[in-house]
């Protein structure tokens, strides 16, 4: 008997057409003998849609057509499985399509990256590849991740955080107190390297909050790294045991990797590169970097991956002082774009080796949480009377 | 007038059969629908059930005698056999199965005929009421007669069952399935199993006591996954045979016996027929399988096996366990060199979780890997488990006590500081040892205990024996009709300031 997976990706994110990449590459390259894979495509509009054309990626070049041909669908709790339930005119039929076994998201950025699909799984109660929803939240926020680095030693950069009510002047003296020109301003919950800019002088710094603040509510201001080198690893396993990739240094087209590098550009004016996605930017594979910087890079990434609980595949990104050779850990992608299979080819990982193991990684994490107490029946509304002045907890 | 009282008459006969249908289905089903079992029960309690039915053949002479209104009398008369047959509270309820409703319309069907002769047979209400009043007074007969037109169609049932799960399990050749068998300690190795093997696979159990053929196929047809990578199937047995039949549809790879024992032997009839049934699953295994046996075990050492064998225990074995420390607060043992502890009570949980961690191993986890599981084991639900804090503990050993166990746990109790009171109704369904190893667990509990109470004065006399025998106080004895009763009996004794530990040792279900 297969295992059923339900790939999920899209979703109301800023990257939304990058998550079908990776997912649609993702589908050709499961082991079809062990898994029956159904590919549920989350709409903007936050629906759910399936059947063959979902599939294909051609397809998606006119959306709207596509969704006329597809199924919409509803994942539903039923017993102890997770249906889906086609939609049709008069609402939710009762025959399934299928039940799933293990849900596969393929998401970036906001509302899905996030914790939020990794949380709508577990109230679903369907085991999920990747990280949990802890690891996920903390792994979308700049500020918070740098934060457990440095409590598990890991070396980072400076930075401070601002929200966008507070005063801007008053920012702009707490960088230069604390960080110093030239800095980085990044929105603090995004992905793929949206609204970032380099600031060299505090004049060029209201421009750069501007595009900072216009993606988010909270930004982060971290002094920058020059000369800059930047340095990929990615991390297959969880809490238990995991393995580190090859290193890949990723190519720039301005001072800094900007969304138009990685996803619409493999150089100047090309278009091509873009629907490749990850996979398709110029990069350094591998790292022309010393076999001990390697080494120092998969270890650091190791411990990051650790210091955050993750699990399944998460690519670690560095910043390298290309004088010094200091590494600072920049960020973590929990679900990296075209999931990082490019680099653990060459280790002898294949794709769909890859996609097994963090289904059996998935399985894991559930039936250790099954094993686990997670009530109590203590007879509290039994005996609750309302009117108490001590509220239920006591 | 003659309607009306008709009417009323038969409606109260129909109102009544119901409630004598739902109790004798309900003692049907406590006895696994087994009637000869059921024609034991019925013998023994035959006076008890015509006291509160036979009034409902005076039925007769009202509906004969007193003319046109003569069946409301006779109504009543039914009526009142219904209120003697009120279903009472009970510890394992009446579960309304499909089984039940089908035995019920077999049942509703026979009942039918009285009414028809009082319809339309000339002067038929006299006869009618008689035959109604035969139908009440006979439902104990009746079921078993619905139960023989209905076997047809339960056995196609079930046949459909069966051929279904044996369908299922033939889509997952990748599927390590290991049987579990033994007179006790199946279920608890079961468990250990569970917990131990998912450290590194996704393991499916038999959940609960589903350990007969049906049990199984429900278990296959409704939780088995494909995500799942190992079967542990727990199989029990009360007739020869029995194991056979769950081997014949599963088809195990590994077995494991965990224990010979004087269990039901009511129906086995001897010791040689339960090691010939238990090993029934070792005769099943394929060429390549792997059998593990208790070697603490005489009769499981001295039967030859077929297949590569792992033999495990306290006493020789591959795998066998030293440095055995109990007390009240778990155990404490080494395997192999590497030191395990539990919060589990009893000497004998050490035996089971030797054969788990034999099992474990052998499937490639190493047995460092284990130690973290095995600490985070619970008590497997009543047996050994222990209840309560502080100064109020209980020893919850209720479920089906066997003689090996009962004495592990007396051991257990005779761990704990404090006042210690034996509440138990005795052991059962041990054929005709039954009074010589009640008698026996009487003598060991004096040695241990402060206090006994025992349940049900049938029951508890073997153990007021053998407490006697021992020197054991009379004025320290106390007979209760109820569990319920036993225990607030236990909570009153004068512990004289210490901790009050209660052992409840096996707990009867409403048939005995």
């Amino acid at each position: 008997m297969k295992i059923t997976v339900g790939l999920f990706f899209g979703g109301r994110s800023v990257e939304h057409e990058v998550s079908v990449i990776s997912a649609l590459q993702a589908l050709k390259s499961f082991d079809k003998e062990k898994y029956d894979v159904l590919p549920i495509y989350i709409t903007r509009e936050q629906q759910f849609f399936t059947g063959e054309a979902v599939g294909k990626i051609e397809e998606y070049r006119d959306i709207p057509a596509l969704l006329k041909k597809a199924t919409r669908v509803q994942p539903l709790r039923e017993g102890d499985r997770v249906l889906v339930l086609p939609y049709g005119r008069f609402g939710l039929k009762s025959k399934a399509l299928a039940a799933l076994d293990v849900a596969f998201p393929v998401v970036h950025g906001t509302n899905v990256e996030d914790g939020a699909l990794q949380g709508y799984f577990r109230t679903l109660g369907i085991p999920f590849a990747g990280s949990d929803v802890a690891g996920s939240a903390i792994g979308m926020d700049k500020y918070a991740q740098k934060l457990l680095y440095a409590a598990a030693g890991l070396p980072v950069l400076p930075a401070l955080r601002f929200r966008a009510g507070e005063e801007r002047e008053e920012m702009a003296r707490r960088m230069e107190e604390k960080l110093g020109f030239p800095l980085i301003v990044k929105p603090l919950d995004l992905g793929s390297s949206v609204g970032i800019r380099l600031v060299k002088s505090p004049e060029e710094l209201p421009e750069a909050l501007d595009e900072a603040f216009s993606f988010s509510d909270r930004i982060l201001a971290e002094k920058a790294v020059q000369p800059l080198r930047e340095l990929n690893c990615a991390v297959l396993g969880d809490a238990d045991e995991a393995i580190a990739s090859e290193c890949e240094e990723p190519v720039m087209g301005d001072e800094i990797l900007s969304y138009r590098d990685k996803y619409e550009g493999g150089g100047k004016g090309a278009k091509t590169g873009g629907s490749k996605g990850m996979s398709g930017l110029k990069r350094l594979l591998p790292a022309p970097i010393s076999r001990e910087m390697r080494e120092e890079v998969q270890e650091l990434a190791l411990r990051a991956f650790r210091a955050l609980d993750l699990s399944g595949v998460a690519r670690i990104d560095f910043l390298m002082n290309a004088e010094t050779g200091k590494l600072y850990v920049n960020e973590v992608n929990t679900c990296p774009g075209s999931l990082a299979f490019y680099l653990w080819e060459s280790t002898g990982v294949s794709y769909a080796k890859l996609l097994d193991k963090m289904v059996s990684l998935a399985l894991k994490r559930e039936r250790r949480r099954g094993s686990f107490l997670s009530a109590i029946d203590t007879g509290i509304l039994k005996n609750y009377a309302p009117g108490g002045v001590k509220g239920t907890k006591g | 007038m003659r309607i009306a009282a008709l009417a009323v008459m038969t409606v109260c006969y129909l109102a009544c059969a119901f409630f004598l249908f739902r109790k004798h289905v309900h003692i049907f089903q406590l006895n696994s629908y087994k009637p000869e079992v059921q024609k034991g029960w019925i013998k023994e309690n035959i006076e008890s059930l015509l006291l509160r039915s036979v009034w409902a053949l005076a039925a007769v002479f009202p509906a004969r005698e007193l003319g046109d209104w003569g069946c409301f009398p006779a109504g009543v008369l039914f009526l009142v056999v219904l209120f003697l047959n009120l279903p009472k509270k009970a510890k394992k309820p009446l579960v309304v199965t499909a089984r039940v409703k089908r035995l019920g319309a077999t049942y509703f069907i026979l009942c039918l005929i009285p009414v028809l002769f009082a319809l339309f047979a000339p002067e038929g209400e006299a006869f009618g009421a008689l035959l109604m009043s035969f139908a009440l007074v006979g439902t104990p007969w009746l079921i078993l007669g619905a139960n023989s037109l209905n076997r047809p169609v339960e056995k196609g049932i079930d046949r459909h069952y069966i051929n279904d799960a044996k369908r299922i399990l033939s889509r997952y050749p990748e599927l390590k399935i290991i049987g579990v068998t033994g007179s006790y300690g199946k279920t608890s190795v079961k468990f250990f199993l569970e917990k131990l093997l998912s450290v590194e696979y996704n393991v499916l159990v038999t959940p609960k006591n589903y350990n007969t053929t049906l049990g199984v196929v429900r278990t296959v047809r409704e939780n088995l996954r494909p995500t799942h990578e190992v079967f542990v199937c727990e199989m029990g047995a009360r007739n020869v045979g029995d194991i056979k039949e769950i081997c014949d549809l599963v088809h195990p790879q590994w077995g494991v016996i965990t224990a010979i024992g004087p269990q039901h032997l009511e129906s086995f009839r001897s010791i040689a027929n339960v090691v010939k049934t238990k090993f029934e699953l070792a005769d099943a295994l394929p060429p390549d399988g792997v059998f593990f046996g208790n070697m603490d075990s005489e009769e499981i050492r001295n039967r030859k096996v077929s297949v590569q064998t792992v033999g495990y225990g306290t006493l020789r074995g591959d795998y066998r366990a030293e440095d055995i420390r109990c007390d009240e607060h778990g155990l404490r043992f080494t395997l192999r060199g590497v030191e395990f502890e539990t919060k589990l009570l009893g000497r004998h949980n050490v035996q089971n979780l030797v054969g788990a961690l034999a099992v474990a191993n052998t499937l490639g986890i190493p047995l460092e890997k284990l130690k973290a599981p095995v600490r985070q084991l619970q008590s497997v639900e009543h047996r050994q488990q222990l209840r309560g804090s502080g100064d109020r503990l209980i020893i919850d050993d209720a479920y089906n006590s066997n003689p090996a166990g009962a004495l592990a746990a007396l051991e257990t109790l005779g761990l704990f500081e404090g006042c210690k009171i034996l509440v138990t109704p005795g052991m059962v369904e041990l054929g005709e040892k039954q009074t010589e190893l009640n008698t026996e667990l009487g003598r060991q509990a004096a040695k241990v205990c402060d206090y006994a109470v025992l349940v049900g004065k049938k029951q508890s006399v073997p153990l007021r024996a053998g407490l006697t025998e021992a020197g054991f106080p009379a004025e320290k004895i106390t007979v209760a009709d109820t569990v319920e009763a036993a225990i607030r009996a236990a909570d009153g004794f004068d512990t004289g300031g210490r901790r009050r530990v209660i052992l409840l040792e096996n707990d009867l279900p409403d048939n005995y």
